[in-house]
């Protein structure tokens, strides 16, 4: 699938979301416009409970948008689809499937034959670094290795987006840090385009070309930044670049404000 | 091995050896409670007559079959009401009214309906074994979360699918919990049935033996259901850790 240049791989115009509950219609999304360009990297951060998440399952087919429009190539989100990956901010593998069978779930779902299915699930274990936990189960991995499943898991079906709701914001501090490498390193090789949902700003700084930042609930675009420091960027030398200092600065002032 | 681990073995020594030794000193007459001994030479004895086995296939076959019926009505029931508000709005207070009702009650209700034949005792074992197959997939299918269903979905599993590729493993967990409760309610009821509906199985055998005031078979018969109970119980346990070794925690 190709996007003319004009055509951004991903866009919502006025999307909007009502949760309907005894107590009324809630809004969790209010007139939300989003583009992301093919192979670009886009970070949305919020304050708590904003509604990030749920623009993140709108986006992968999960949840319906009350109004307004959400497309890929130009065309409407009507469900999930493998072109669409996602990964959770819970680890959420398949308890009862090996680390290789979680990795390949989708391939089989696609009806690949097995001995395919096989050495491309090898291929992405090994990206991934779960070499040796190929027959694992979940419950014997490490937060941080769940992840790095998820991320195979997806990454398998070889999608064009990948969306990313938190993903590492359950793991320690020494693996986010690992992880979030790896995803950039990933990312660099692929160009796959990336929607990454974050609370933490350090976070959306290291990795995106872009920044949404979400006013609280209902979620409205407060501003967008562009994130423009050099790749491939080091964790530790950005932090001292007057460029990062002030985008810093500018969104933890934007979550800070009353709005 | 901590200091603990030999306590509950040295439980079992003491509660068998006062079983032994109290109405051998004359505390309680032989004829209330035999001594262990005597009782574990009538159980060999008993395992030996081809009249109890007999007994025993027959009791076995209705436990079968009632758990195998519960498991057949119980297990999607319980899945559907766990996926669908509606189902569950409209069977759960049937369950909810029948949860407190003893099963047992129902016996005589069943014979007056079908007859004192193996429709009702096999019924009896059905309703008990119902409720916590029910409860237990019901659970199961209502805590599968939303982004496990999602994850299935957006790799390509279609709506339909989801049921036998995402739902019921999900809840796989508890179902066999559910399942080995209803397994101790089954022998449960079969026994109860066959004590209430004479002629075949071993509460029959149970009954004759105590009619005939064989104080010493009733109390090899009862050992006998007792360690039953126990191993069946210990071989399940067994056999869902070996076959399903993704479980975590307790079975």
């Amino acid at each position: 699938m190709t996007s003319s240049p004009t055509e951004p791989k991903i866009s919502t115009a006025g999307l909007r979301k009502v949760y309907e509950t005894r107590r009324g219609a809630v809004p969790a999304i209010d007139g939300l416009d989003f583009r992301a360009a093919a192979g670009e990297f886009v970070s949305i951060v919020g304050p708590s409970g904003c509604g990030k998440s749920t623009f993140l399952y709108i986006l992968g087919g999960f949840v319906e948008a009350s109004a307004g429009e959400a497309t890929v190539d130009g065309v409407p989100i009507a469900g999930p689809d493998p072109a669409r990956g996602i990964v959770f901010q819970e680890f959420v593998l398949f308890p009862w499937r090996t680390v290789v069978g979680n990795v390949a779930y989708g391939l089989a779902e696609r009806g690949v034959p097995r001995r395919e299915r096989a050495a491309r699930a090898r291929r992405y274990v090994d990206l991934m670094k779960l070499g040796g936990f190929e027959k694992h189960y979940p419950k014997e991995l490490s937060g941080g290795m769940k992840q790095r499943v998820a991320l195979a898991r997806s990454l398998i079906m070889e999608p064009d987006v990948l969306l990313m709701d938190e993903p590492f914001a359950a793991v320690d501090a020494q693996t986010r840090l690992g992880l979030q490498q790896e995803l950039l390193a990933i990312w660099e090789r692929l160009r796959t385009t990336v929607v990454f949902v974050t609370h933490s700003v350090d976070e959306a700084l290291y990795l995106s070309d872009r920044v949404y930042v979400l006013s609280s609930r209902p979620a409205r675009v407060q501003e967008v930044l562009e994130v423009d420091l050099p790749r491939p960027r080091d964790p530790e030398a950005i932090l001292g670049l007057p460029a990062y200092r002030e985008l810093h600065r500018r969104v933890g002032s934007l979550l800070r404000a009353p709005h | 091995m901590r200091r603990t681990d030999a306590l509950p073995a040295l439980t079992v020594a003491l509660a068998l050896g006062l079983w032994e030794v109290a109405p051998r000193a004359g505390w309680v007459r032989e004829e209330s409670v035999p001594p262990f001994s005597d009782v574990c030479g009538e159980v060999v004895d008993v395992l030996g007559q081809p009249a109890f086995l007999g007994a025993l296939g027959d009791s076995a076959a209705r436990w079968a079959v009632g758990l195998a019926l519960a498991l057949l009505i119980g297990l999607p029931l319980g899945t559907l009401m766990g996926r669908s508000r509606t189902l569950h709005a409209l069977i759960d207070p049937l369950l909810v009214a029948g949860y407190p009702v003893p099963k047992a009650a129902l016996i005589l209700l069943f014979v007056l309906w079908w007859g004192a034949g193996e429709a009702a005792r096999v019924a009896i074992v059905v309703v008990g074994c119902l409720i916590p197959i029910v409860i237990s997939s019901y659970h199961g299918a209502h805590a599968v979360p939303p982004a496990l269903l999602w994850s299935a979905r957006g790799l390509g599993t279609g709506r339909l699918p989801t049921w036998w590729r995402v739902i019921l493993p999900a809840a796989l967990p508890q179902i066999l919990s559910g399942l080995r409760i209803a397994i101790a309610i089954a022998i449960f009821t079969v026994l109860a049935s066959e004590l209430l509906i004479r002629g075949s199985g071993v509460g029959a055998y149970l009954f004759t033996a105590l009619d005939n005031g064989q104080t010493l078979t009733v109390f090899a018969l009862s050992t006998i259901v007792a360690a039953i109970g126990f191993l069946v119980d210990l071989a399940y346990v067994a056999v869902v850790r070996r076959g399903l070794p993704w479980l975590e925690g307790e079975v």
